[in-house]
């Protein structure tokens, strides 16, 4: 008798357990329209996994996953498909460099509708191990509570490295890290006990770094790869606020220069050519060899009346770190302003091919810009192409590099026209992009309650571990000035 | 026949107790309600988890989602105002009864209701949030609680199991509990004093260890915060000492209470309870009637009605006691826009410059916000945006508002952006109020004829300006000039452009502009557009033969030289009020 109620149970609960299969009432031709589109996307392999619902209504989804070893994963969902992080991790793992089959069913107006399979290519690259981002409503003057966070990729983890509740009344932002090392790290804190926070190793400092040469403190950042020295802009910036319905908001500077700050030494060095009145310099960032600053330069204009007239090109000059000198000439690696158009945001591969910015109409603040779009310049021949599989209707803006240049990820306006997020796309080694994919969320409603936007998403290779006892002791401080080499 | 003995029906203390609770009711349902109506409108109580969690992850978190929970209900002001005198006196209840426990004397009653009048006091202020008053009555009410265990051993267990859990769903406030404990066992004398150093020891190290424990795991926050927890106030900078106080009575009346009661031995108990209720009577009227700020009450007001559109209630508001402060006119003059009576009777009010019709923008939570709704109902759908995201932005408890995001979605809609407007509006589906709104706009926005048709939507889809430019606080009457030219029968940018000037005393450039009035066909010009004119006429013409060219009225004519007439003889504000206070000319020559 025990051993019959036993089995029973055991029966029970193995029909409970099992999914029913699905006898469709109807077979679609087109793929299932699914929020996030995961539809044909390549992602690394230690991606966490990509749970979806139905755009459309449904009341319930059935969802076959199917490797090529013949595995599959068969879920059911009343609200989203929930994917099993050890399941799928096992059938990504098993299918590395190929693709894996989803076939989507789904019940709507109580039928049952089966749709096209659509697939998603595991790419046999490794991509790093997280990203760091800014979580910060989309607004103008402005700000309420904000971080900067820290979001593991493989599952849904996100911990936040600084937020500006530590400092009331603070803004942190402009954080950014030496090749996706947070060894080395850089990020700004605005407000009355602000700086610039420099950690490199177990050294952390806070530094005041408006000097009398330049305008401002120091803005955007870009670590060199040795970790000696981080460029900076400096910039005088300005928000300007459109009345048309199309446009919201116009960020601009009425200066900006470019210098760089000898980590070591606490000095700011300067060059003449990239601090001319005639010229906004803006954008810096090194060459994978620390041997060229990149940046973008703009003749100079009046502000804010002449905005819209503002055009800035690609440009370089040759940097020696060793004697921590400028070359003489600076080049224009692409002439925007000839097509009547500006670049914003250089941001070189680490393996040195390519250079990755954004193109818009005019100006430099490209994530209000809805025409703004990715491109990318091979440095050897200068050939320049706009990355269409990476591309949208809408804004996309910020982008960064995995540290192998295989996958970049970039800021994207595309699912609302407003709110930021984070899109991932592989990149192989001739400069082709796979279709991207949004960053992935246990809860496929996250992104439609966040009233935050995602700002300036990059590439970390381990976990940040930024002491904020540290943070909080040196924004007590009067911080350390940063010196001018004469 | 039988006398009629009250004391049977309900007992002295309820009775007070309900005669109090019902004159906090009246307080804020009758002479103070749009303060909750204001307060309403800084916060959005969603009803998901992660709003949950967000709260209840760090220490005063119950208490405060308890009370953005309470203040969500604050959207009726009757519905507050209830809650408000429930809390109260529920809160005075607790602390009697605490009282009753350590066997205090009923007579002692009055001293009960100080914590609850100190914090109604407190409620006069618009910054004093919800949650702090749920604090207050959790901690009375763990006091009370703890008293109530009758077992030694229990009751300190319950102790060492209490003071985390408070601490996690009170903040600091906590304290005052390990205090009583402490406090209560040396009283209750049940342990020797041995144990009572013990127990004592004990349970401060506990206390004074857990907000550095949690300083530890969330690091996110200074260490003030986590020995206060709570937002008590909207500022978070601020420590309220008002609040400790209030803290430091829940702890020490019962005990004050109890030495009263055993230790000093009173007679004629009557005369004592009477005067402590004249006392807490008279004491607390004028205490509140201090606390109470009823000219920002008539702020708020404004604002309400503004924000419900009650244009009319505005004009009766305004009828009833001419308003002065620059907020309260600035909805006044879009109530006059809005009913098409600003041209004819805005200097029939108080006027105090262009301050009192578009307030400049600064980074704050309260004039953005009416400022917004000034540009919103002119038509510049963007600038009403940007104003509406800034005020919310700004609140300084890092709150979103529920009306912001209303508004948010609204002028998305307006603009044609579905698909932000339908996030905004998916939030407000999570809410208890604006649940109904939100799900109807959903299914509007799906047909676009709906929205283009809608009467205020639609309106300003029609009004709003195609061709870009930029915002310029100090070119409003430029942006208003475009607005006005690009559709003209927006009569209300047309009137914001000539009270600009008027407010300014720019005569030139409403001469100059006037004439954009044409498309407006008066059948008769405005009142206070007639007293401009034949004022402008008659300081700038010479010949008296020439007639001015609109049609002004001669009473207008009339009325200008008896003014006149005065002015130059006796140039006195008082004497030409009473006859030509309603006057643009009045207006010129008195206000600064």
């Amino acid at each position: 008798m025990y051993r019959l109620l036993i089995s029973l149970l055991i029966l029970t609960l193995t029909v409970v357990s099992c999914k029913q299969k699905i006898t469709p009432d109807e077979v679609k031709h087109e793929k299932p329209s699914i929020f996030p589109d995961y539809t044909d996307v390549t992602v690394p392999a230690t991606i966490a996994p990509l749970n979806f619902k139905m755009k459309d209504e449904f009341s319930k989804m059935d969802v076959v996953i199917e490797g090529s070893a013949n595995k599959t994963i068969h879920l059911q969902g009343k609200k989203q498909i929930e994917i099993s992080t050890k399941k799928w991790t096992d059938i990504l793992e098993e299918n590395r460099g190929k693709k894996i089959q989803i076939t989507v069913s789904a019940k709507q107006k109580n039928k049952w509708i089966r749709y096209a399979p659509f697939s998603i290519f595991v790419s046999n690259d490794p991509i790093d191990h997280g990203l760091v981002y800014r979580l910060i409503a989309p607004g103008y003057e402005v700000y309420s509570k904000m971080g900067i966070y820290q979001r593991k990729l493989s599952n849904y983890k996100q911990d936040a490295i600084i937020e500006n509740t530590l400092l009331s009344g603070s803004c942190v932002n402009c954080h950014s890290f030496r090749l996706t090392d947070p060894d080395d790290m850089s990020l700004h804190i605005r407000g009355k006990k602000g700086g610039t926070i420099i950690a490199s190793g177990d050294d952390m400092k806070l530094l005041n770094t408006k000097t009398p040469k330049t305008i401002s403190n120091f803005v955007y950042p870009f670590w060199h790869p040795s970790g000696n020295f981080i460029t900076y802009s400096v910039n005088k910036t300005k928000q300007v606020f459109h009345e048309s319905k199309a446009k919201r908001v116009e960020v601009i500077d009425a200066a900006s220069d470019i210098i760089v700050y000898d980590v070591n030494n606490n000095e700011t060095l300067f060059n003449a050519k990239l601090m001319q009145d005639s010229t906004f310099e803006t954008f810096p960032s090194f060459s994978p060899n620390g041997r060229t600053l990149y940046f973008c330069a703009a003749e100079a204009k009046e502000m804010p009346a002449k905005y819209n007239e503002v055009r800035y090109n690609l440009c370089s000059i040759t940097f020696d770190p060793e004697s921590a000198t400028f070359g003489d000439k600076i080049d224009t690696l692409f002439h925007a302003s000839a097509i009547d158009k500006s670049v914003t945001f250089p941001r070189p591969s680490p393996d040195g091919k390519y250079i990755m910015f954004t193109l818009i109409d005019y100006g430099n603040f490209s994530i209000w810009h809805k025409e703004a779009d990715l491109y990318l310049i091979d440095v050897k021949t200068g050939e320049v192409k706009v990355m269409d599989a990476a591309n949208s209707d809408d804004t996309e803006s910020y982008h960064s590099w995995s540290s192998n240049s295989r996958w970049f990820v970039f800021s994207s306006r595309r699912l609302n026209g407003l709110y930021t997020r984070p899109f991932i796309a592989h990149i192989d080694e001739n400069g082709t992009v796979g279709k991207p994919f949004l960053l992935p969320q246990k809860n496929t409603d996250y992104y439609e309650q966040l009233l935050f936007s995602y700002n300036i998403p990059e590439f970390i290779n381990k976990k940040v571990d930024l002491d904020l006892r540290t943070v909080e002791h040196l924004a007590n401080t009067s911080g350390t000035n940063v010196t001018q080499r004469e | 026949m039988k006398k009629f003995d009250l004391s049977k029906i309900i007992s002295l203390d309820t009775f007070l107790s309900l005669i109090f609770g019902a004159v906090v009711f009246v307080f804020f349902a009758f002479l103070y309600p749009f303060h909750l109506n204001y307060q309403e409108q800084y916060q959005l109580f969603l009803y998901t988890s992660d709003y949950f969690l967000d709260f209840f992850g760090k220490p005063g978190g119950i208490a405060n989602y308890l009370g953005t929970f309470v203040t969500q209900f604050y959207f009726y002001s009757k519905i507050g105002a209830l809650i408000i005198a429930f809390i109260l006196t529920f809160l005075q209840r607790v602390i009697y009864s605490a009282s009753q426990k350590l066997e205090a004397k009923s007579f002692w009653i009055p001293i009960t209701f100080v914590p609850s009048l100190l914090y109604w006091n407190l409620f006069c202020d618009e910054n004093y949030l919800a949650g702090g008053m749920i604090a207050m009555l959790l901690l009375a009410a763990s006091i009370n609680g703890y008293i109530r265990i009758n077992s030694t051993k229990w009751r300190i267990v319950s102790a060492l199991f209490l003071i985390p859990v408070l601490y996690w769903g009170i903040g600091g406030a906590f304290l005052f509990f390990t205090l009583f404990t402490i406090a209560n066992e040396l009283i209750k004398n049940e342990i020797d004093k041995k144990q009572v150093l013990v127990f004592s020891a004990a349970i401060t190290v506990l206390s004074l260890i857990l907000p550095l424990i949690a300083k530890a795991i969330f690091l996110q926050y200074p260490m003030g915060k986590f020995w206060v927890g709570v937002n008590y106030f909207r500022y978070p900078v601020n420590v309220p000492l008002s609040v400790g106080i209030v803290a430091l009575l829940i702890f020490f009346i019962p005990l004050l209470l109890y030495f009263f009661s055993k230790k000093i031995s009173i007679p004629k108990t009557h005369y004592i309870l009477f005067v402590q209720l004249v006392i807490i009577g008279v004491g607390g009227f004028s205490f509140i009637r201090n606390s109470a700020d009823f000219s920002k009450e008539e702020v708020m007001a404004y604002d309400f009605h503004t924000r419900m559109r009650k244009w009319d209630r505005i004009i009766a508001l305004a009828d009833k006691s001419n308003p002065t402060s620059p907020l309260s006119v600035t909805c006044l003059n879009l109530a006059l826009a809005k009913q098409d009576l600003l041209s004819n009777q805005m200097f029939s009010y108080y006027q105090n410059g262009t301050a009192g019709l578009i307030p400049d923008f600064i980074r704050d939570f309260t004039i953005p916000m009416m400022a917004g709704e000034v540009y919103y109902h002119l038509g510049l759908v963007n600038t009403a945006q940007r104003f509406a995201f800034e005020a919310m932005e700004a609140l300084p408890d890092y709150q979103k508002s529920a009306r912001t995001i209303k508004r948010l979605a609204e002028t998305n809609i307006i603009n044609g952006d579905y698909e932000v407007a339908k996030k905004y509006l998916n939030i407000l589906k999570k809410t208890l109020y604006y649940r109904s709104w939100a799900k109807h706009t959903l299914e509007q926005i799906k047909d676009e004829s709906l929205i283009s048709e809608h009467i205020e939507w639609g309106w300003l889809r029609k009004v709003r300006i195609d061709k870009d430019f930029l915002f310029s606080e100090a070119e409003k009457e430029n942006m208003l000039g475009l607005l006005f030219t690009h559709n003209p029968e927006n009569q209300m940018a047309f009137d914001y452009l000539m009270a600009i000037c008027l407010l300014n005393k720019d005569l030139q450039h409403f001469v100059n502009f006037y004439p954009l009035s044409k498309s407006l066909d008066y059948k008769v010009i405005p009142k206070t557009y007639q007293e401009a004119l034949i004022y402008i006429w008659e300081l700038t013409n010479n010949d008296p033969t020439k007639k001015i060219s609109y049609p002004v009225s001669d009473e207008a004519t009339k009325r200008l030289h008896n003014y006149k007439r005065i002015y130059s003889t006796t140039r006195d504000a008082k004497s030409l009020n009473k006859d030509f206070g309603d006057t643009y000319w009045y207006y010129l020559h008195f206000n600064k």
